[in-house]
C-alpha cells in the first residue's frame, strides 16, 4: 500500500512504534517502516543485541539513532533474538537504502507465532493508523 | 589592511605561527578517520590564512572543514608553535555563523535550545525516582547526555552517592549551553540564568557534575561567574570520589579512556586513575593515554553533524582496547561512553562504562 508517499507493504504486520514484522518459517523478521525511516533521516547507529536475548512484548530491547534522534525499539512479541543484521554495524544506512529488504534489523523466535496477530495488519487498519500518525508526527516535519 | 573577520582580529598572529610541520596530522582524529589533510589543524590554519590574505572568503564551501573538528586539542598539545587551534576554530565558526554559513545540525541545535531545555528536544527528563530537595550540600548536575542518552550511568552515579551517604540533590537542570559557543553561537543566557538560580536556591556549596564538559562550562564560562562568585565550587564526580574508600575491587583487566574535556582541557588525569587503581589492580594503559589520548570523536558537535566519521574515530580508539586485551574500558564522560558504545562491534566483548557505573556494579555484586 502506498499512502501519502509512505510505502507500507500490505503483507507486513506493524508494531505501533513503526517497526514491521514478517513471518519467515518459524521466525519473525523485523525492521523499521518507511514512515519512521523518512522521519528519522540518516540512520547512524543500530543496537544489535546478542542472539538469545529474551524479549517481552511491548518492552524496549534496543535503540536506533539518527543524528540527534534516538528511537527505542520495542518487542513486537514475546520470544528471543534469533539473529541480528550484522551488516548494520558498519552500514546502518542500509535502513535508509532499503528498509524492507537489506535493511532488516532482527530475526525473532516467537514463543507463540499467533501473537503476531495482535499487531497492525491489513490495508484498512494500517491506513487508519497512518492518518493518525501523520497528524501527530509528520506534519511540519 | 583592516581585518574583515573577528577570528583574524583575535588570532592573526597565532594562525601565522603555524609552520605547516604537520605534527598535528599524526594526532588529529578527524584526519585519522578521513585521511583528508585539509581537515586537520594544519589544513584549517592554511585555509584561514588564505581567508586573511583575501584569496578566498568564508562561505558555505568551508562548512565541512571548519565545522568538522572535535576541538579535542590533540593538535595544540602536539604543536611545536603552540597554536591554540580549538579557540581559533571556535572564533572562525562564529564568523561563519555571522555570515549565515553554518552546518544545519548546529543551526538546528541553536533553535532547539531556544524552545527546549536540552539539546535533544526531549520533553521529559527522568527523575531517577528521587525527590528534589529544597536544600543540600551538593547539587548533582547530570548534563544532557546523562539525562537523555546515558541514563543508566546517571542512575548508577546517584546510587553510589546514596551509598556514600552524600547530602546531594538533583535540580530541574537545563542544558549548560556551553556547546553553543563551540559551534559558533552565543551562550543562551536564559538557560545559564536558570541553572544559576536553581543551583543557588539549594544553598549548595558545590556542584558535582557527571559530565566533564558541563564542569568546564560552569567553571570557565564568564556567564557562570555569578555562581562562582557565590563561592560555589564546581567539580567532576571523578574529583569528588578520588579520596573515598569504596570497598570494592575486581580482578578484571581494566583500562581508562581519558576524555578530552577532562584531560587535555582541564588537566585532570590522575584523579580517575587514583580511584581505578584502588578498584582494579590489573589496570593497564591504552597505547595513547593522558595528554596523548585519542579522542572518541564525539566532541565539538561532530557526533551530531558528522556521525559516521565520529563513529569511525571511536572505532580507532577501540582498536587500542583490543590490542591490550582489556575486559573493561572506563571513562569519565557520558558522551565518550555513548560514542564508544555505539562504535563497539559485536565481536568486541569488552565492557564500556563510566568509572562510577563500574563502581556501582561492583557494589551491587558485593551486596
Amino acid at each position: 500500500m502506498e499512502f501519502e508517499s509512505y510505502n507500507m507493504p500490505d503483507e507486513l504486520y506493524y508494531e505501533p512504534n513503526h517497526y514491521w514484522v514478517r513471518p519467515e518459517g518459524d521466525l519473525l523478521v523485523m525492521g523499521m517502516d518507511d514512515f519512521a525511516r523518512k522521519l528519522a533521516g540518516q540512520i547512524v547507529f543500530v543496537q544489535l543485541p546478542e542472539e538469545g536475548k529474551l524479549l517481552k512484548q511491548g518492552k524496549k530491547f534496543a535503540s536506533v539513532e539518527s543524528g540527534k534522534w534516538l528511537g527505542k525499539v520495542y518487542a513486537p512479541v514475546n520470544g528471543e533474538i534469533a539473529a541480528a543484521n550484522e551488516e548494520l554495524e558498519t552500514n546502518p544506512g542500509l535502513i535508509n537504502q532499503d528498509c524492507y529488504g537489506v535493511g532488516w534489523m532482527y530475526k525473532i523466535k516467537p514463543d507463540d507465532m499467533a501473537e503476531v496477530q495482535s499487531l497492525l495488519h491489513g490495508t484498512e487498519a494500517v491506513q487508519k493508523w497512518l492518518v493518525e500518525e501523520i497528524a501527530k508526527f509528520a506534519k511540519g516535519a | 589592511m583592516e581585518a574583515k573577520y573577528d577570528f583574524e582580529r583575535k588570532y592573526r598572529e597565532q594562525i601565522l605561527l603555524c609552520s605547516r610541520c604537520g605534527f598535528c596530522q599524526a594526532v588529529c582524529p578527524v584526519y585519522g578517520a578521513t585521511l583528508r589533510p585539509g581537515l586537520n589543524a594544519r589544513g584549517k590554519m592554511l585555509l584561514l590564512k588564505e581567508v586573511m590574505d583575501g584569496r578566498i572568503d568564508l562561505s558555505d564551501e568551508l562548512i565541512e572543514t571548519l565545522f568538522q573538528c572535535t576541538t579535542c586539542a590533540s593538535c595544540t598539545h602536539n604543536c611545536p608553535s603552540g597554536v591554540p587551534v580549538p579557540e581559533i576554530i571556535k572564533a572562525a565558526r562564529k564568523d561563519m555563523v555571522a555570515i549565515g554559513s553554518c552546518h544545519p545540525a548546529f543551526k538546528g541545535m541553536n533553535e532547539v535550545l531556544k524552545k527546549h531545555t536540552n539539546i535533544y528536544a526531549e520533553d521529559e527528563a527522568e527523575d531517577f525516582g528521587r525527590q528534589k530537595k529544597p536544600a543540600a550540600k551538593y547539587v548533582f548536575f547530570a548534563g544532557c547526555v546523562g539525562l537523555y542518552r546515558e541514563n543508566d550511568a546517571t542512575e548508577a552515579a546517584l546510587a553510589v552517592l546514596d551509598k556514600l551517604n552524600v547530602d546531594y540533590t538533583l535540580i530541574e537542570e537545563v542544558c549548560c549551553a556551553g556547546v553553543l559557543e563551540d559551534v559558533g553561537f552565543a551562550l543562551n543566557d536564559a538557560l545559564v540564568q536558570t541553572n544559576i538560580d536553581r543551583i543557588l536556591a539549594t544553598g549548595a556549596e558545590a556542584v558535582i557534575t557527571g559530565c566533564p564538559y558541563c564542569a568546564r562550562t560552569l567553571n570557565n564560562k564568564m556567564q557562570y561567574a555569578p555562581l562562582r562568585a557565590k563561592g560555589v565550587i564546581i567539580m567532576h564526580i571523578a574529583q569528588f570520589l578520588k579520596d573515598y574508600d569504596l570497598g570494592v575491587h575486581t580482578d578484571k583487566k581494566v583500562t581508562y579512556h581519558d576524555p578530552c574535556d577532562l584531560g587535555r582541557h582541564c588537566g585532570i588525569y590522575e584523579e580517575p586513575r587514583q580511584t581505578i587503581r584502588k578498584l582494579a589492580p590489573n589496570f593497564v594503559e591504552l597505547a595513547h593515554h593522558h595528554a596523548d589520548a585519542l579522542c572518541c570523536g564525539a566532541g565539538g558537535g561532530v557526533r551530531g553533524a558528522y556521525a559516521k566519521n565520529s563513529i569511525d574515530m571511536a572505532r580507532r580508539r577501540l582498536k587500542e582496547v583490543e590490542e591490550i586485551g582489556a575486559e573493561v574500558v572506563l571513562t569519565e564522560c557520558n558522551s565518550c561512553v555513548h560514542n564508544l558504545g555505539n562504535a563497539k562491534l559485536r565481536k568486541q566483548k569488552f565492557t564500556i562504562c563510566t568509572t562510577t557505573q563500574f563502581i556501582h556494579d561492583l557494589m551491587e555484586e558485593t551486596d
